[in-house]
């Protein structure tokens, strides 16, 4: 009887899976599809930056359906596996590829080198003349601005704690415009930064998040990739700014907003354009009025008043009316470091390692 | 009742069979789950035996990645085959990119490829030096070497990511891109260590090196005084010390010596692959801790070792290969750890017999 039971689930499974290889090919059969992959440092459901990406990638699918066939190489370990990853995808018949970690890039850029027949692309790299080569990113700054503003309105006890992953330019200047939009609706507010030398470490996400809520912070800002600062926030009861993921359905007690970015979109753009031929080499930086950056819809601890606020600044922006990064800014001491009528300019931005007053923390040599 | 029975005596054709049995078991396993998860395990299989082991290229990939795993393999079987639980492997092989990749920094474009063997002696002694700690305090104050060694593992991890992110060391970039995102500086090209290639295959150094030092290290615990001293104290620390033998530094050396292997994984590791200093990648890539299955796999058998890690080093690099939409990472690991399963268990049935025993009653006399 129980043989007969294993005999039934075997013949049961491999029809099913026969059944699966056809369906795989019917949708193959239209044309033939572009090939193009993704590498990401983290898991696909890391709930913030690698998540953001597949979904991006998943918006390519859906856009060009059969014009298209995606994969994905995910908890890939920054060293000497990237060049066999690359050569593995290259081997399949990638036409254009897309890592998402810094750390990547020079066995990327070593590729690029090697296979003058496929794109590289590498968000948050740096530029370089190869032909096939891209790096493409945005202004988180002006979205994180944003999320600060709805944090500073939020906090009650005027301490902010921020998860921040890397003393590095970029998460220096998110961590200031964060500050710089927090105070400019309560002047009061200070951030206090916990650095944990990762991009996705759930536990010392927590853990940071947990030890500033300790420290009297009543709002909980995300500077990783993973949503854990949202458990440490949601058991202690506060407030939370997200980063690359809008976790508002999976966090509705904590949630307030997230500095998001629109990868689908670009995605979509440079594979349609391998598809017509047209892709061009280019480095580049989205920002909100063209839509690659904005912010997540608010949770409910964002009121009316908070909302209304911060949709009039984010217009602003837009309408290249606010620059936030416009002077007077002082620095921690206290000192003015941007004169008003001045701006940091974005060679500054890039490079930048000095916060901004109102921050509580230190950036480590 | 179902008990297990240590063999009295191990048939050598056993030692064939039961390996070669335990992969076929896991592979018809392993089969199912890819046949439940929707994908073809004729398919998959051939993918693995194309993308890891099939041709030159993807031989040479494969070899790529069982370069470190063979040195932490190594170190783990040192140390285990005296009851030296040493678990510090991933620290020792950080250590000795540390230490390495400060060598080949320092001298790297004065000496050329003559600093090859500094970069050696310079990781050998990281890792050995590393690992003493935890020695000294085992053999003379009797701490438990696990919890030391797998603490100084976190206490190497930061110390490699404060020399990069937290301070403006030697090791560091601090021009270029390395104002964008902390990293090592890289070494000088001209003392990267050389492939040797035949054809479209490639043996890198460290390889050869490695494979070179399992041999010595067989010769070591097989036909020298250290090794049949190792054996005796292994087998009864007690009778060891009666019979005059110097338990302690015994002890000493042999944590050393496993955490000098480990060191010169880190060492072949730089020089070979990644040239920098890389706290970041060496975190994810956790080579020592992949070490101690591949040495519990090869028996503690250096020799075995070598094969194991190429085993291993083709399965996680078609591991990847399988990986995409179809094929979650999950479901790859899931078919990595069938083959561990099993290979382990098979380990158990080859020492141990399987017994059913019947309680007798009692009262009753036979």
């Amino acid at each position: 009887m129980k043989r007969k039971l294993l005999v039934t689930l075997l013949v049961g499974s491999m029809l099913t899976a026969a059944a699966c290889s056809d369906s795989k090919k019917d949708s193959g059969s239209s044309g033939s599809p572009l090939k193009a992959a993704w590498i990401y440092v983290g898991p696909t459901n890391d709930g913030g930056w690698t998540t953001a990406h597949d979904n991006g990638r998943k918006a390519v699918e859906a856009a060009l359906g059969s014009k298209v066939l995606t994969t994905f190489k995910e908890n890939v370990p920054e060293g000497p596996e990237v060049a066999q990853v690359i050569d593995d995808l290259v081997k399949d018949g990638n036409k254009i590829i897309f890592a998402t970690s810094f750390g990547f890039g020079d066995a990327m850029l070593a590729a690029a080198k090697k296979y003058p027949d496929v794109k590289f692309e590498h968000a948050t790299g740096i530029p370089n003349d190869t032909p096939n080569w891209s790096t493409y990113y945005g202004a988180g700054e002006q979205s994180t601005y944003l999320a600060g503003m709805a944090a500073g309105k939020a906090t009650k006890s005027n301490t902010i704690g921020f998860v921040a992953p890397f003393p590095i330019p970029e998460v220096v200047r998110h961590i200031n415009a964060y500050t710089l939009g927090a105070r400019s609706v309560n002047p009061q507010a200070t951030v206090k930064v916990v650095w944990i030398n990762s991009w996705f470490d759930p536990a010392k996400e927590r853990q940071a998040a947990e030890s500033l809520v300790s420290g009297g912070a009543d709002i909980i800002a995300s500077g990783g990739d993973s949503p854990a600062p949202g458990d440490a926030a949601k058991a202690a009861g506060v407030g939370w700014t997200g980063y690359d993921s809008d976790q508002g359905a999976n966090y509705p007690d904590v949630w307030l907003t997230a500095a998001i970015y629109d990868w689908g979109s670009y995605y979509t753009k440079e594979v349609q354009a391998v598809i017509d031929g047209t892709w061009a080499k280019g480095d580049y930086y989205g920002n909100i009025a063209d839509g690659f950056t904005t912010i997540a819809p608010y949770g409910k601890r964002v009121d009316d008043a908070t909302r209304a606020l911060i949709d009039a600044k984010k217009a602003d922006i837009i309408a290249g009316k606010f620059d936030i990064f416009a002077g007077p800014i002082n620095d921690q001491s206290g000192a003015e470091k941007v004169a008003a009528g001045k701006s940091i300019d974005f060679g500054e931005q890039m490079s930048i390692q000095w916060f901004v007053e109102g921050v509580d923390g230190e950036i480590p040599a | 009742m179902i008990r297990l029975e240590r063999r009295a005596s191990f048939p050598k054709w056993l030692g064939w069979v039961i390996p070669i049995a335990s992969i076929a078991a896991a592979l018809v396993a392993g089969a199912l789950l890819i046949l439940v998860s929707g994908n073809d395990p004729l398919d998959t299989y051939s993918r693995i035996l194309d993308r890891a082991f099939a041709s030159g290229e993807a031989l040479s990939a494969t070899l790529i990645a069982a370069t470190p795993l063979l040195f932490t393999g190594l170190a783990a079987a040192a140390a285990f085959k005296m009851g030296v639980f040493n678990i510090g492997g991933q620290g020792q092989f950080v250590i000795g990119t540390v230490t390495a990749a400060w060598t080949g920094l320092m001298w790297g474009d004065s000496l050329g490829k003559a600093v090859i063997p500094l970069m050696i002696l310079a990781g050998v002694l990281g890792g050995a030096l590393w690992a003493a700690i935890a020695g000294v305090l085992r053999a003379w104050l009797n701490t438990n070497e696990i919890i030391t060694t797998l603490m100084l593992n976190y206490i190497a991890a930061n110390l490699a990511s404060w020399l990069i992110f937290n301070s403006r060391s030697y090791w560091r970039l601090l021009s270029g891109s390395g104002l964008q995102f902390p990293q090592g500086k890289r070494l000088p090209e001209g003392s990267d260590w050389p492939d040797l290639s035949l054809g479209s295959l490639v043996l890198p150094c460290g390889l050869l090196i490695g494979t070179a030092v399992a041999v010595g290290c067989w010769a070591l615990y097989r036909h020298t005084r250290f090794g049949f001293e190792v054996s005796i104290i292994s087998d009864s620390p007690e009778a060891a010390a009666y019979a005059g033998m110097r338990t302690k530094r015994k002890v000493l050396a042999v944590i050393a010596l496993s955490g000098g292997l480990a060191g010169l994984g880190g060492a072949a590791d730089v020089g070979n692959f990644r040239h920098v200093l890389d706290p970041k990648g060496l975190n994810q890539s956790g080579y020592g801790y992949a070490g101690i299955v591949i040495a519990a796999l090869a028996r503690l058998n250096p020799i075995a070792v070598v094969f194991v890690a190429v085993l291993m080093g083709g399965l996680s690099n078609a591991g990847r290969s399988l990986q995409g939409p179809d094929f979650p990472a999950g479901l790859v690991g899931t078919l990595q750890g069938m083959v561990l399963f099993f290979a382990l268990g098979g380990e158990v049935l080859a020492r141990y017999r399987i017994r059913r025993t019947v309680r007798i009653p009692e009262g009753v006399t036979v």
